[in-house]
């Protein structure tokens, strides 16, 4: 079954009769007092006269927080007189996430596994899972960045979607003007592949704008081909005091950049907000860069500098979830990489870690930094 | 652009850093090295000569080198830093704010010839203004005209313009604190950020609490700003924070006269001294 282009905006109107459709829409913020106006591209809620933009590079931020929101309020109450306890759970309105690329659709199978599998469901995130349907959309041009394919993903497909949306092989491209990436011609398709029930519910409901046949194009590879060791995950286990890690880490300047725009990332802080005598309880991001991640009662950190914390956030991607759900935390989406103000690079240290020997009593980068690419 | 090539810079630089090595008293010298986009390089610890052989000068060194001197505010050995205009008044905002001991430092001067950062189009240091050792012949610093005309033509729009604007900025924000933490004016040992429990600043990323550390930054570093734009330059986000910093020192140097931060003087922050002329028309 095939889409044509012409038609996206249509499909997007109709699903969005039904559901919330949050797509990758370019939003721009006008300065009035120069020509630097900012341009983001974001998944947000799809809206007549948006300015939706599925090719090009990936968002700068993934789209996890449809499912995992970076505030989200648990319950409320109130203390003395009419106390009471009040669960605020998600609402039940039916999402659809459009256009995610398969590095991030590998991510919310993490998020999976860590919210309702090891017996604890997470009920907001279970919630909200059940009622979104996504649709994935296979790389056209991958950013300078991305290296999913050296992680084991396909930058073509994401199979645990509900539907796969490819361009047809036969498409014809053009470079888009605004942003410097290949596109899709006005004259061309998207080919549909229903991969779940929920995904062939989506097609019933766009059967008249849909057409048979077409073939998808399957030929997108990453920019990026790292140097990965097989079981990079047991030789990291062996790694802890490993001097590499003193000298990869001296770069960092301790913020939460990566953690942020990183797909995998799940951890939260649970705080509340009270005034006077009502308020409520609410989740949001934490990160494990910032000091306070770890820092306990009476101050003590067993985490006190960024050698620290930094091991265990790569460590965490490589070593620590493989060991408790059998895959790789670090999908190769390559956010952290652009991201980063002190220009670390997640593949960089992947590499060094494959090539360096266990047991070395020494670390120079001297003996990694050359001829590498 | 100084006397000498990017490649003959350096070549002097690798020859410094290894020079500083070798005489015992420098642990390392922090400066900048490839990475596989050759439109970045990275800070760089060089501890050994094969590793200042990888310290590289070229138009992609921008990220500042200064605020790595805090990591280690008691340090046995003295800290190599290569140092360009505005990272010697990074190190002079944090000497002055005692932050630093300048005998701890052993600072590689370079006549910077500009970087692909936006910010070093309105430098007006391109010599490092504290060094014990420097490459390259001094340049003739140019004063930066519009330094304030952004600022300017921003004043006259509306409250709600402007509050419009910063409100859709600070949605955007992440909270990640990178604005902080490459700021060499943000050097508390610990931020009133990291308090949390106290309840100075909440954690969620939402547009209420961005603001609230957007303001609480711009007024901490208000006098203090060396205006060398790492903040923006960090910014994931790409909020035009520096407007924020340039507008608290315009309004510095309306009252107070001519006002710079970073200077190799003794005059103590402007809004943190009083002199009996200051401007009072408040009370």
């Amino acid at each position: 079954m095939y889409l044509a282009k012409k038609d996206l905006e249509k499909a997007l109107q109709t699903l969005s009769q039904k559901a919330v459709v949050f797509a990758p829409i370019l939003e721009t913020i006008e300065d009035k007092v120069s020509d630097a106006k900012t341009v983001e591209k974001k998944f947000m809620p799809y809206f007549d006269g948006a300015e939706v933009a599925l090719e090009g590079f990936n968002t700068v931020k993934p789209p996890k927080d449809v499912l995992f929101p970076n505030v989200e309020k648990m319950y409320k109450y109130k203390t003395g007189a009419g106390a009471y306890i009040m669960e605020l759970l998600p609402e039940d309105s039916q999402k659809i996430i459009f256009g995610i690329r398969p590095c991030d659709m590998r991510s919310i199978d993490s998020m999976d596994k860590v919210f309702l599998t090891k017996d604890y469901v997470d009920s907001y995130y279970a919630k909200r899972r059940e009622n979104v349907t996504i649709v994935a959309f296979g790389c056209l041009e991958p950013s300078r960045t991305c290296f999913c394919d050296s992680m084991g993903l396909d930058p073509n497909q994401a199979p645990t979607a509900d539907l796969m949306m490819n361009v047809a092989a036969d498409s014809e491209f053009t470079i888009c003007n605004d942003c410097g990436t290949k596109v899709l011609t006005d004259d061309g398709k998207y080919i549909l592949t229903p991969q779940t029930e929920k995904g062939k519910a989506l097609l019933e409901q766009l059967k008249e704008l849909l057409s048979d046949g077409g073939e998808s194009y399957q030929d997108t590879k990453c920019s990026l081909h790292i140097v990965k060791a097989e079981n990079l995950d047991e030789k990291l286990s062996k790694m802890f005091e490993h001097p590499i890690w003193e000298k990869v880490t001296k770069g960092c300047i301790g913020c939460g950049t990566c953690t942020f725009v990183c797909p995998t990332c799940y951890c939260f802080d649970i705080d509340n907000e009270n005034h006077g005598a009502e308020g409520c309880k609410y989740r949001c991001w934490d990160s494990c860069m910032f000091s306070d991640y770890t820092r306990m009662a009476g101050g003590a950190n067993p985490r006190p500098t960024k050698k620290e914390r930094l091991r265990n956030r790569y460590l965490h991607k490589l070593e620590f979830f493989n060991e408790r759900y059998g895959e790789t935390l670090c999908v190769g989406c390559g956010r952290c990489i652009e991201s980063c103000p002190a220009h670390l690079d997640i593949s960089d240290f992947i590499e060094k870690a494959s090539l360096v020997e266990i047991d070395a009593s020494d670390y120079s980068e001297a003996n990694y930094s050359e001829g590498r690419m | 652009m100084g006397n000498l090539t990017k490649e003959q810079i350096q070549d002097r630089i690798r020859e410094e850093a290894k020079k500083a090595l070798a005489t015992g008293e420098v642990s390392c010298v922090v400066g900048w090295t490839k990475t596989r986009f050759p439109d970045k390089t990275k800070p760089f610890f060089a501890y050994t000569d094969a590793e200042c052989d990888l310290l590289v000068w070229n138009e992609y060194c921008i990220n500042s080198t200064a605020k790595y001197a805090l990591d280690d505010r008691y340090p046995e050995q003295k800290i190599g830093l290569i140092t360009r205009g505005c990272d010697s008044r990074a190190l002079n905002r944090m000497l002055k704010d005692n932050q630093l001991k300048r005998e701890n430092l052993y600072i590689i001067g370079v006549v910077c010839d500009g970087k692909e950062n936006p910010v070093c189009d309105g430098c007006q240091h391109k010599n490092p203004l504290t060094y014990d050792v420097l490459i390259g012949e001094p340049v003739e610093e140019t004063i930066n005209e519009k330094r304030f005309t952004e600022v300017e033509a921003f004043e006259k729009l509306s409250a709600d313009e402007k509050y419009e604007y910063w409100a859709k900025q600070y949605d955007k924000c992440i909270h990640c604190y990178a604005c902080r933490n490459a700021c060499p004016a943000c050097n508390c040992v610990e931020c009133y950020a990291d308090q949390y429990r106290v309840g100075w600043q909440g954690k969620a990323a939402d547009r209420e609490q961005n603001q609230v550390y957007g303001l609480t930054r711009v007024f901490h570093v208000g006098d203090r700003c060396i205006e060398c734009g790492e903040c923006e330059r960090v910014c994931p986000m790409h909020l035009p924070i520096m407007r924020q910093t340039k507008k608290m020192l315009k309004d510095i140097n309306d009252l107070f006269g001519n006002y710079e931060c970073g200077l190799p003087d003794d005059s103590k922050p402007v809004l943190g001294e009083y002199k009996l002329e200051d401007p009072d028309e408040f009370m």
